[in-house]
């Protein structure tokens, strides 16, 4: 993209503000503003202050993008391959959907071909404005970290959920909620260091829970009766806020960490202290680095320095763990045993 | 275990290994392989001299003004057989940079501890560093 993006006045203009980051996005696809919206104003939670803004250009193309010469050495995803030259970020899809972003001056342009597999097609258009948002957070100063928080009552101090998707971390927040902890949403927060100490802050403010769950949390009605989150799962978008009212909080301290796994074989639950380097280990886990030494430094320094501050743990949850007498009042005890 | 290279041979970090230092070392992560390594503050020390190129011996004699003595030299031989063996550190071919000072208060055996699990190298999406299943 050696030009600057202008958009035609035919274009239909959307600002989002998704934490730090500002979006101004022209569509010259009005449906696929639709399509869209969903995704790009999940990040609600409030902001005072943006960090950048990123003008984008949503363009339809009848071809794919030439898919020639990029090789995914900057990020391997599972929808898309990213190379970067100098202050360019190149991404192309599966499908054929093509991001440049040109770092330095903040403007992006996505090009979006036609595909008979229009579901598919919004998913991979979606994986770029992930890519293209992560990357901007960064560059705002920020790291990206795939981790739930659970915050004690009276406390600014937080426990990090970490674990792969799927693993529970929600279910687990969703639990002591219900006992007075806060949270600062799903599993999607900014880290940076201030000071030499880290800060969590909130991105979005609403939940992805399996429709089961209704059955653990009466409080939530039919989880059925929320919006589905994706076609690929059966979880549900829920608003935390108009469940567990007063629960949200914009920013924490992480003081410990806790890795999630489900163990259907072991007892309702079973708790195994992590030393250092396992604590560092499963944080690292959670950011998405890219292969460039560039840009990983700030990521890598961020991760170690709060790791270095957090008391680990393993939560081993078992098959019927959130039916069982007692599984709260241990799991309460053993995360407030981390950030005390 | 790689055997020790000539002492005059020339090792400099890989431009795709990043370092981060800690307040109690450092943490390296090879951008190539995915693996990521912890360091204590000896071993940093000892790291930090392949940022600029150092040989063997000249790791050896920067050594002894962070306290070390003769009989640390086991040990800091073994890291850097370590450090070749990751492929960490490669054979320096060009003049390297001058290199600053590297300052440490106190002595202790130099360890690098690598991590059992390397980062995937594929992943869900850029805010999911999660394998990637089947659809």
């Amino acid at each position: 993209m050696s030009r600057v993006p202008t958009a035609s006045s035919l274009f239909r203009q959307a600002v989002y503000n998704c934490g730090p980051t500002r979006l101004v996005i022209d569509f010259e696809d009005p449906g696929l503003h639709e399509s869209l919206h969903g995704l790009l104003s999940q990040y609600d939670a409030p902001w005072a202050a943006l960090g950048n803004a990123i003008h984008v250009i949503v363009e339809t193309n009848p071809l794919p993008g030439l898919t020639s010469g990029i090789t995914g050495s900057y990020l391997a995803l599972q929808r898309l391959r990213v190379d970067r030259n100098d202050g360019r970020l190149v991404s192309i899809g599966q499908l054929g959907s093509r991001m440049e972003f040109e770092m330095n001056a903040g403007q992006a342009r996505v090009l979006v071909p036609a595909c008979p597999d229009r579901p598919a097609l919004l998913e991979e258009v979606e994986q770029q404005f992930v890519l293209l948002l992560a990357r901007a957070w960064v560059q705002a100063g920020w790291t990206p970290m795939h981790a739930g928080t659970l915050v004690p009552p009276g406390r600014t101090s937080c426990v990090l959920l970490c674990g792969p998707s799927g693993s529970g971390k929600t279910t687990l927040t969703a639990v002591l909620l219900r006992r007075g902890w806060r949270t600062l949403g799903d599993d999607k927060v900014l880290l940076r260091l201030q000071a030499g100490a880290s800060c969590a802050r909130a991105l979005a403010r609403r939940f992805h829970l399996h429709p089961e769950a209704s059955r653990w949390f009466p409080e939530a009605g039919d989880l059925t009766d929320w919006p589905r989150y994706s076609r690929w799962t059966d979880k549900r978008v829920v608003q935390i806020e108009k469940v567990w009212p007063g629960c949200l909080l914009d920013e924490a301290t992480p003081a410990g960490l806790v890795q999630v796994e489900q163990n259907p074989a072991g007892p309702a639950l079973a708790i195994i202290p992590l030393d250092a380097m396992e604590t560092l280990s499963a944080l690292m886990r959670q950011v998405v680095i890219p292969a460039d030494a560039t840009h990983a430094g700030p990521l890598i320094n961020c991760v170690a320095a709060t790791a270095a501050h957090l008391r680990g743990a393993r939560v081993l949850v078992g098959l019927h763990a959130f039916a069982s007498p007692g599984f709260a009042e241990k799991l309460e005890q053993t995360l407030r045993r981390l950030v005390e | 275990m790689m055997q020790p290279m000539s002492d005059n041979c020339r090792w400099l970090l890989r431009p795709d290994v990043v370092c981060t230092a800690l307040n109690d070392g450092a943490v390296v992560l090879d951008l190539r392989t995915k693996f990521f390594y912890s360091l204590n503050t000896s071993g940093w020390a000892v790291a930090q001299m392949f940022e600029a190129g150092a040989t063997r011996s000249e790791v050896l004699a920067a050594s002894l003004s962070w306290g070390a003595g003769s009989a640390d030299h086991a040990a800091i031989n073994t890291l850097i057989d370590q450090m070749i063996g990751e492929q960490l550190v490669e054979p320096a071919n060009n003049p390297v940079a001058a290199r600053t000072e590297v300052i440490l208060t106190t002595w202790t055996t130099p360890m690098l501890s690598k991590h059992r699990e390397p980062l995937h190298r594929i992943m869900v999406s850029a805010f999911d560093p999660g394998l990637p299943l089947a659809e």
